[in-house]
């Protein structure tokens, strides 16, 4: 690196920039990373320490590859994933436009598309459990005045209903946060764009598919990126809402990993299912940025 | 509760954690320190230190809700931390935390395993030896409401017709029994009783894996004939645990319930209550039907372990013997209504004032309680019989399917964490140091 | 800046995949964003209520009108409970976390998006590898390496771990945002002489406010809601956060559902203060108009 050119310190600044973020997060992720890896090629079973912690190599993710139940979660996680990030990017959307107007009453607008957000998981989990009890929940009382139900339905003892409450409860409380990643990204659209468009006779519909979504790209791969690792460690929601039930219908993986990290005590095999997920997050990651043609690298 | 109730358990952390004098001793105590049973607390611990000085001891609040504190004690215990001193575990946790090396054993500071309830020791017995003493004890207990079922039934399907005649009069309460039937382990201590009930189990004293033989296909097809057959059970109670069941029957919507004995306080509060005085508790009867059947309780209940990397194990042993002698049970039974697992209290008169159901039937329930599977494995083992079970019970499988496929499982994991012998020889010494050439498969 | 008009109403269709004309479009967009207002409050205002109803009455029948009100729960919290400190803690927490996340992402969101230096991707790619571990198996080894820093219990013990997770997104979201942002107007202010350091936060600065905004909001709330960290990371009410505290409620069988909703209600007041007080921000508005010009 030759260090008069302006290369050579142009580096040496964005390194200086990027160094305190890079420190923190070395500084506390390295270690529990690098220990999840290596537990993940052993056998630990901390009830019993008379078996020691035997290196074992890929047994742990054999194991995970021959394991129905495993297979079973990835299918829910995945299911789940797809339709709560399709829902909240199709609300998100609208949301964002709506809070990007001008109109009066758009600063209470702006707070209350917050408020779901803003509660804590485990409160939202119990609301919408409320919301959809077959006693006394809002739900089967408006459904059976509508005249879709005869009687009360309980939602959370078939699989396929069981379904519902949990996207929604995802769905109400997540769109907060795609809305407003998808507004960040509606301010950096240069709004000459527009003008011109509608002085050449464009109409709302056209200008939303040529000049909005394409410039919106890097803010739906950042929402697609951010909304599917969390889809993908849903944890809290479905616990308290169905504890991955009925039978194990909901159970997502983080629930199994849960499960046999801290319930069942199996760290080699808890620490292989983690970076299981790690890995198909991260491809899914990358397949995000390929599929959206945006380079990491930069633009120019 | 008031402020000085609450704050007390505080304030007494706060004055220990002032002057300490080198030579003291210290002992942490986690365990329930929530209202009453904070203030309670707090009164026992001071009593403590006035007895021994020397020794301070302070309160560190844990989670009562039993998988986070059992997933915190995992985390310290894992770290070899020797914080908290005191550990209260859950009844089936006692074996995992023997197995893992994570409690002290008992027996060489001879405990009077003689004066409590049989069941409650063999639940914290794990290779021979005593690891945790029982400090109070619960039991699954039928409810019912007096004014429509005036007499205790003696069996289980005179419940379900006594379920059926109230329910379908009219005016009568929506629900005929409501019990805990969501997957989770709640759903495993209503089956226990039901097991009994027939002349079930789990595992048997050798070891072996019972859960699928007639006698237990035929209790889970009874819990099942109460959803869709006779219908006394509605469906809803496949998604509740403790709380909308108490609320089901406290609201007066429901003839049987079965659940602890922690709703009876706020039952007999007129004020939140419709059943107040319109109730009475007993222990869950047999079937009729089946030649083995016998009464029979879940036992649940809290006991006090010693954290094995603590530095103090003789003081720690003095104050859990301490909080497990006959004046301290007594006590926090006049003041929370948990009941003593010390047999000879249920003949003291002042326990009777203390809790509300009449001692014989407690006593009963106790006695006749059963511990479920002793085995560090238990998670494994619950988790997928809760599975398989609510399958059957949500009408995903056959009861005969359900169990075939749980027995099936719980053997398979029997065999690949090498258990088996261990299981069968209850009794025996625990396997010795770490075999470093490999693992038990 | 004209703008904010021509955007809303030229997408206001977007949910109704047909052209129209302006006033039938403004009024089914009306219509729309009116019932996404009702899906969204309705729980919320649901748990307001039910937080004034007594246990018993929310089995018994729960209701969409508020019957027979209660402030029971309310006074629990404050005088039976603490629940002033574990506000505080989340207060500090969270504000400490967002406030270094903000500078710390920020530089680095600079330096990748404005400067050449070979490493940006895979940089970029770490950064955000680190979050897709669930938290459940990064917890026991986290617990380790802050016991051996002795951060356990400590507000350093939170801040550092949440900054890790909440890094990432800061950093994408200001990455794609100045990225987006042209050029020119730092270039011709190079030419006019101002160092780098003046083009960044005279006129870069000024124009990533919304995403800065943004990123700082949802930062907070991620901070403020977090619960498995804050309860393995605590041991005490002097640095218990408020999800630890509302957990603590629990008996092992007993839920107090009234004051858990009345804590949550509560918890979810500053929150909303704070969105309340920076939602104008997080649009472009005004702010950026007169330099744009």
């Amino acid at each position: 690196m030759r260090r008069v050119s302006r290369l050579g310190s142009e580096a040496r600044l964005g390194w200086t920039l990027v160094a305190p973020a890079l420190a923190v997060i070395a500084l506390i992720a390295i270690f529990p990373l690098g220990w999840t890896f290596w537990e993940s090629l052993h056998l630990h079973e901390l009830r019993m320490p008379w078996l020691g912690k035997p290196f074992i190599g890929l047994a742990n993710y054999v194991e995970i590859a021959k394991d129905p139940r495993f297979w079973a979660a990835l299918g829910h996680t995945a299911f789940f994933t797809v339709v709560s990030i399709s829902l909240e990017l199709l609300i998100g959307l609208f949301l964002a436009l709506a809070m990007n107007r001008v109109f009066r009453g758009r600063g209470f607008v702006r707070a209350a598309v917050l408020v779901p957000w803003a509660i804590p998981t485990v409160v939202a989990a119990l609301l919408w459990r409320f919301i959809f009890e077959s006693q006394g929940g809002i739900v089967n009382a408006l459904m059976i005045k509508a005249g879709f139900l005869d009687q009360p339905m309980v939602w959370f003892i078939e699989a396929s209903t069981a379904w519902v409450p949990v996207i929604l409860a995802d769905v109400w409380k997540t769109t907060p946060f795609v809305a407003l990643l998808l507004l960040a990204g509606l301010q950096n659209i240069d709004l000459s764009l527009y003008e011109a468009a509608a002085v050449d006779g464009a109409n709302a519909w056209w200008q939303l598919r040529h000049i909005t979504l394409p410039l919106l790209k890097p803010a739906i791969l950042v929402t697609l990126i951010f909304r599917t690792l969390d889809g993908f460690r849903v944890f809290d929601l479905i616990y308290v809402l169905t504890g991955g039930g009925p039978g194990t219908s909901t159970e997502p993986v983080a629930l199994y990993t849960f499960n046999a990290l801290l319930q069942n005590l199996r760290f080699g095999y808890g620490s292989a299912l983690s970076v299981v997920i790690f890995v198909i997050t991260f491809a899914l990651a990358m397949f995000y940025v390929r599929g959206l043609g945006v380079r990491l690298g930069g633009e120019e | 509760m008031n402020l000085r109730a609450s704050l007390a358990p505080l304030a007494f952390c706060l004055a220990c954690s002032r002057a300490a004098p080198s030579n003291e001793t210290v002992l942490t105590f986690s365990g329930s320190a929530l209202g009453a049973e904070g203030t309670l607390v707090a009164k026992q611990l001071k009593r403590f230190m006035q007895l021994n000085p020397g020794i301070r001891v302070e309160l560190q609040r844990t989670p009562d809700d039993a998988s986070q504190r059992h997933q915190l004690y995992v985390q310290w215990l894992n770290a070899r931390v020797g914080n908290p001193s005191i550990l209260q575990l859950d009844v089936v946790w006692t074996p995992e935390f023997a197995a893992a090396g994570w409690v002290l054993p008992l027996d060489r500071y001879e405990p009077e395993k003689s004066k409590f309830f049989p069941a409650t020791i063999t639940a914290n017995t794990w290779a021979g030896q005593l690891y945790a003493l029982p400090w109070f004890a619960d039991v699954g207990l039928l409810y019912r409401r007096t004014d429509l079922v005036p007499n205790e039934p003696s069996s289980l399907e005179e419940v379900v017709a006594d379920a059926k005649r109230e329910t379908t009069k009219r005016g009568g309460p929506r629900y005929g029994i409501v019990f805990q039937g969501a997957r989770y382990e709640g759903l495993i201590t209503g089956f226990v009783e039901y097991l009994g009930a027939f002349g079930a189990r789990i595992i048997d004293d050798s070891g072996e894996v019972v859960v699928n033989r007639p006698e237990a296909v035929r209790a889970l097809e009874f819990m099942r004939d109460e959803l869709y057959g006779s219908k006394v059970a509605p469906l809803e109670v496949l998604t509740w645990h403790e709380e909308e069941a108490r609320f089901a029957f406290q609201n007066g919507n429901a003839v049987f319930m079965r659940n602890w004995p922690y709703p009876v306080a706020a039952m007999s509060d007129t004020a939140q209550s419709k059943v107040a005085g319109k109730f009475a508790v007993s222990p869950i009867p047999k079937s009729a039907t089946a030649p083995n059947g016998h009464s029979t309780a879940a036992l649940g209940g809290a006991q006090l372990a010693i954290n094995a990397y603590t530095d103090h194990p003789e003081a720690a042993y003095k104050l859990i013997a301490y909080l497990t002698a006959p004046e301290q049970m007594l006590e926090r039974a006049q003041a929370v209504g948990q009941y003593p697992t010390r047999f000879g209290l249920y003949d003291d008169p002042r326990l009777a004032g203390a809790i509300s159901i009449p001692l014989e039937s407690a006593r009963r329930a106790i006695e006749s309680a059963t511990p479920r599977p002793v085995t560090p494995i238990y998670t494994e083992l619950s988790e997928i019989l809760q599975i398989e079970l609510h399958r059957a019970l949500v009408r995903q499988a056959e009861p005969k399917e359900a169990l075939d496929a749980a027995a099936a499982r719980i053997n398979a994991v029997i065999d690949r964490t090498g258990m088996r012998k261990l299981m069968r020889a209850r009794f025996a010494p625990p396997p010795q140091a770490p075999d470093t050439n490999g693992h038990g498969e | 800046m004209s703008g904010g008009r021509a955007v809303g109403g030229a997408a206001g269709n977007v949910a109704h995949r047909r052209t129209a004309p302006r006033s039938r479009g403004s009024w089914v967009f009306a219509a729309a964003l009116i019932l996404l207002m009702l899906f969204t409050l309705f729980p919320f205002y649901w748990a307001i209520v039910a937080s004034f109803t007594s246990d018993a009455a929310l089995f018994r029948d729960p209701s969409l009108w508020p019957q027979h009100l209660i402030f029971d729960h309310y006074r629990a919290l404050f005088t039976d409970r603490d629940f002033i400190t574990p506000i505080r803690n989340s207060l500090i927490v969270a504000g400490t976390t967002t406030i270094f996340c903000l500078v710390v992402g920020t530089l680095a969101a600079y330096a990748l998006a404005r400067l050449e230096f070979r490493g940006k991707a895979p940089i970029m790619a770490f950064i955000l590898a680190v979050t897709m571990f669930p938290q459940i198996s990064i917890v026991s080894p986290l617990y380790l390496l802050l016991r051996s820093l002795h951060l356990i219990d400590t507000y350093p013990g939170l801040i550092m771990p949440y900054m890790t997770f909440a890094m990432p997104l800061t950093v994408w979201v200001l990455t794609g945002s100045i990225r987006q942002i042209p050029r020119d107007l730092e270039e011709a202010a190079h030419v006019d002489g101002a160092t780098r350091r003046q083009s960044f936060t005279k006129i870069l600065l000024p124009l990533a406010v919304p995403s800065l905004a943004t990123t700082g909001i949802l930062t907070f709330i991620y901070c403020w809601n977090e619960f498995l960290f804050a309860l393995s990371f605590t041991l005490g009410p002097e640095r218990q956060t408020v999800p630890v505290a509302i957990a603590l409620f629990r008996g092992q069988y007993q839920v107090p559902w009234g004051e858990i909703l009345a804590a949550a209600v509560v918890a979810t007041a500053p929150v909303a203060a704070m969105v309340l007080v920076f939602q104008r921000r997080i649009v472009q508005g005004l702010t950026a108009g007169a330099v744009k010009g």
